[in-house]
């Protein structure tokens, strides 16, 4: 790790908005850090929260690679990720009202194989077409969806909502029980501060490792796709696709591929959800979701896999901060049409002013293997200035 | 073909709209219509592209080129006739599909890939890489890392023959429009094609770097291609282009060597304000 | 029954009618799909809101309307297009960005319109301080049950389009936005001013938006979401009309419309038609209504990209 080894050059490597970005992560950090030693920030909740965090974050990687690498406008994020949350919960939970206490691993493989049918379904009317119409399908389907859960109490419960949904790990060897297990362990981090850490906590812990397993997986997959032939070739549809079809490429296909592997990691959002949660409404698939996903991606970057990461935190950043408005007093109207005027406006500010976002990419893309080969900083790279330790 | 017959065959052409004598035809393009609602754009084009040639296709503006570009490469669907590519019917296909014929065409507004350098750009040339498929990355990485160096190093070559490649690094959308053609004919031989459909290749590039284009479509036909290409640089296209194909109101008025053609009445005609 | 659904069906198209021709315009001639369309309906309703109550009935009603909502009914159309128009020119203009950044950036202002009126009106659903009439008593026993304000909002409608076919057919600026909305590059080329004719497609489509979302208010009530949620009828209607038909959009949001409100007889179809079986019908509850026009709409992408009025390719 260079930021250790040398810190002082990597800090001089990077570009003013990267720069922004670790000074704004290392600021947040510490706040955090003061919370949850003077006990201000409850640990279970603070674990909670980059549960929530790495939720956003798999969404955020989801509509990026739709939309950052080809192009695709989704639409319909919130509903991908609603069939996610549902088809587990339909699977694994005590109150589904059709299949039931089947172990949540089927439930996300379930849930996977439906977003891919429904991804297939919108996907083949609209992606031979003009970029457009796969929105303006998309903003439908997701009423669509969101009607469906709602109307067919039969099959979903309707507005009741699945409950009684087992944490991810039921039915595995030793995870399954390890909460349980632990032993409620007190820590005094300061003089007069006491945390309690119990079964809650470690079953908090335990999401934790299931959504960071899901957003490394993910990133791993996503990274190594972005700086592959594929890739590019999707990053070519997005510039320009008549020249794609010009030199051969099936541009069809690869939408199609780029539009399913993204809902795909949407809907392994909402599985996350759905056990992290242990209740889904349909009020989890509230419309407004998709938008909070598409202002992380662009001001993240879109094409940009670190981006969206980053974008995903910011967006639990703004959902909880503005939750504490409604604490105070004097501030006289709800928070709910205070955050779409901000999602509005910033959608509106960043297209305008900033359509490359934060943390645009900033390498070459090419395959790793190949480029190392080649000198590390190519002497007047893609950005002019400089190729920090970052990765795309 | 002896030398003779070629000069009866040029002869003909002059009489005939359509070559029917080219024995090593590599496109053949029969009674191609389109119309945009009352506009008829291509009204019956018949000519053919024979192995080895560089040919150019000229006319006066609004005479259906760019739109017979469309119809042979694939983007727009004919009305009527038919295509074929190396004796395979294409009419119809994908773009794609036309590609796997071996025909590969270029646009006249160079195309900017935004955020890729020019070698990045280059790299979308070749077909059928196998780190195209998404599972190969994952199961035969080793494969796709293969072709991605066999495919950069092609790329670096092409660009050290166009003399270019001291812009291998730079962004694709910061170099000048001619750099940006001759990286667009570089990328297009990358796809290995067996004809080359070019859309005005000398278009806005500066003096210099036009003789160096012409020069590198000169070299490239000897090493094997076939082009087609459209242009209104009447000197580029006579010094480089035989034979000569010209198009007036959506179908071919003649065929001809550069001479034969700048000497026809009907062009003269055609250019200066359409045909009676 | 039927008489009913097909009378409700025709109020009910007059309004997306009016929403969908603006945005098949816009859509043509300012080149993006602009997804704040339906929030442009909502600022008319409301904008209408405030002004009917500031300028009260002032005396004798038309069609159980007083004269005052018709002044708020002006108010709407013109607060509709400033709003628009401003947009354009603060937001939309300036940006160097294609048609894609463009629809993006548009679901941003979208989201503020919607905020702000909420901010300002509440979340709740209001309605416009008119009297609640009965149904016209000579057309009940034929089973139809319209309102005077029905029949306002039809009469009114038929009006503003038939204005707009007007224009369109005889006048100058008409016909520039005919040959805009057909070809724009073509336009421009021949010579066409196309930053007023813009700037007019602008006025007029968000004027009709306006005009849509007031008699939306008047048919059912007035919050913040109506006009988001009837964005998708529009946008269904303008794909099916064909995008950059004018004709084509009135009719695509005359059909859908109308099916939407039909969507009840769906289920009782065998009753209705000859030679079925009376059992017959297609089971979809009323609250599936919105998703008829989705599947419409995906069904005309699948076979007819160009929409019913467009040409077939």
């Amino acid at each position: 790790m260079r930021v250790l080894s040398d810190p002082k050059g990597y800090w001089a490597d990077l570009t003013r908005s990267e720069q922004g970005v670790v000074a704004f992560i290392v600021a947040f950090a510490g706040l955090l850090l003061v919370g949850l030693l003077t006990g201000a920030l409850a640990p279970t909740y603070f674990l909670y929260l980059v549960g929530l965090a790495g939720m956003y974050a798999l969404l955020s990687f989801g509509l990026n690679s739709q939309w950052g690498f080809t192009g695709l406008i989704n639409f319909s994020v919130a509903a991908f990720f609603g069939i996610g949350a549902y088809g587990t919960a339909l699977m694994s939970a005590s109150s589904s009202p059709i299949a039931g206490d089947l172990l949540p691993i089927v439930g996300l493989v379930v849930a996977l194989v439906v977003a891919a049918l429904l991804a297939l379904a919108i996907g083949i009317p609209t992606l031979r077409l003009r970029a457009d119409y796969l929105a303006i399908a998309s903003l439908g389907l997701a009423e669509v969806v969101r009607l469906v859960v709602l109307n067919e109490r039969q099959f979903t419960n309707g507005s009741a909502g699945v409950r009684g949904i087992p944490p991810f790990f039921e039915g595995f060897p030793v995870l399954a029980d390890l909460p349980q297990m632990m032993p409620g362990l007190a820590i005094r981090p300061l003089p007069g501060t006491t945390i309690v850490l119990e079964t809650p906590f470690w079953g908090a812990l335990l999401n934790v490792v299931v959504v960071l397993g899901f957003v490394g997986v993910s990133y791993a997959v996503l990274r190594r796709a972005h700086r592959s032939p594929w890739g590019r070739v999707l990053r070519t549809i997005r510039s320009d696709e008549d020249l794609a079809r010009a030199l051969g490429k099936n541009t069809y296909g690869f939408k199609m591929q780029s539009f399913v592997l993204g809902s795909l990691i949407m809907a392994l959002a909402g599985v996350f959800y759905a056990h992290l949660n242990l209740f889904v409404s349909p009020g989890d698939l509230d419309p407004v979701t998709t938008f909070y996903v598409w202002v992380a991606v662009i001001l993240g970057g879109s094409g940009s896999n670190r981006g969206a990461l980053f974008g995903g935190f910011v967006i639990v950043g703004i959902r909880e901060g503005t939750r504490f408005l409604n604490e105070f007093a004097w501030i006289p109207i709800d928070v709910a049409p205070l955050r779409l005027l901000l999602i509005g406006v910033l959608i509106v500010v960043l297209m305008r002013y900033r359509p490359q976002g934060v943390l645009p990419p900033q390498r070459e893309l090419i395959w790793p293997k190949v480029v190392d080969e080649a000198p590390d900083r190519p002497d007047s790279g893609v950005r002019e200035a400089k190729v920090g330790g970052g990765d795309d | 073909m002896t030398d003779a017959d070629a000069t009866a065959a040029d002869a003909a052409a002059t009489d005939v709209a359509a070559d029917q004598s080219k024995d090593d035809v590599v496109l053949r393009v029969e009674d191609l219509q389109k119309s945009f609602g009352a506009l008829t754009a291509t009204d019956h084009a018949t000519f053919e592209v024979e192995r080895g040639t560089i040919t150019g296709l000229i006319g006066p503006n609004g005479a259906g080129k760019s739109t017979l570009f469309n119809l042979v490469s694939g983007f727009y669907e004919p009305d009527g006739g038919r295509v074929e590519v190396n004796g395979t019917e294409v009419t119809g296909m994908e773009p794609y599909e036309i590609a796997d014929h071996g025909l590969i065409r270029t646009f006249q507004t160079p195309r900017k890939l935004e955020g890729m350098t020019v070698r990045e750009a280059m790299l979308v040339g070749p077909r059928k890489q196998p780190g195209e498929s998404f599972l190969n990355l994952f199961f035969r990485p080793g494969d796709v890392g293969e072709h991605e160096a066999a495919n950069l190093a092609d790329a670096e070559r092409i660009l050290e023959e166009f003399e270019i490649d001291h812009l291998a690094t730079q962004p694709a959308t910061k170099i000048s429009g001619g750099q940006m053609k001759l990286v667009e004919l570089a990328r297009a031989m990358l796809a290995e094609p067996e004809l080359l459909l070019l859309d005005e290749p000398a278009a806005g590039v500066n003096p210099t770097l036009r003789n160096k284009l012409a020069e590198q479509i000169r070299r490239l036909n000897e090493q094997g291609t076939t082009f087609l290409l459209i242009e209104h640089d009447m000197d580029f296209v006579m010094k480089l282009a035989d034979p000569v194909i010209v198009l007036d109101q959506g179908s071919v008025l003649m065929e001809g060597t550069p001479q034969e053609v700048q000497t026809d009445e009907r062009v003269i005609d055609a250019y200066l304000g359409g045909s009676p | 029954m039927v008489f009913d659904y097909l009378a409700s069906g025709l109020v009910f198209s007059s309004i997306i009618v009016l929403g969908s021709i603006g945005l098949s315009l816009i859509y043509s001639i300012a080149d993006f799909a602009n997804f704040a369309h339906g929030d442009t309906m909502t600022v008319g309703a409301y904008a209408a809101f405030v002004t009917f109550g500031a300028v009260g009935g002032l005396g004798t009603s038309v069609l159980g309307l007083p004269i005052g909502f018709f002044v708020a009914l002006v108010a709407g159309i013109a607060v509709a297009a400033v709003v628009a128009v401003v947009t354009e020119k603060v937001v939309y203009d300036g940006m160097s960005a294609g048609s894609i950044e463009l629809l993006i950036t548009s679901i941003g202002i979208a989201f503020v319109y919607r905020a702000i009126i909420q901010i300002g009106f509440g979340a709740d659903f209001t309605r416009y301080e008119v009297q609640t009439l009965r149904p016209i008593e000579a057309l009940l026993p034929y089973g139809v049950r319209v309102t005077q304000h029905d029949v306002a909002i039809v009469l009114s409608a038929l009006v503003l389009v038939g204005s707009l076919h007007t224009l369109l057919q005889y006048s100058d600026l008409g016909r520039k936005m005919r040959a805009m909305a057909d070809n724009p590059d073509l336009a421009r080329v021949s010579g066409i001013r196309t930053d007023r004719v813009k700037l007019w497609t602008w006025i007029i489509g968000a004027g009709l938006a306006g005009s849509g979302g007031v008699f939306l208010g008047l048919y059912n009530q007035l919050s913040p979401r109506m006009g988001f949620n009837l964005l998708l009828l529009i946008f269904a209607a303008v794909i099916l009309g064909g995008i950059g038909s004018v004709y084509g959009a009135m009719l695509g949001g005359f059909l859908i419309g109308m099916i939407n409100q039909l969507t009840p007889v769906l289920t009782e179809l065998g009753a209705l038609l000859p030679l079925v079986p009376d059992s017959f019908g297609i089971p979809i509850g009323i609250e599936y209504a919105n998703a008829i026009a989705f599947v419409i709409m995906v069904a005309v992408l699948l076979v007819r990209p160009n929409g019913i009025a467009g040409e077939a390719t």
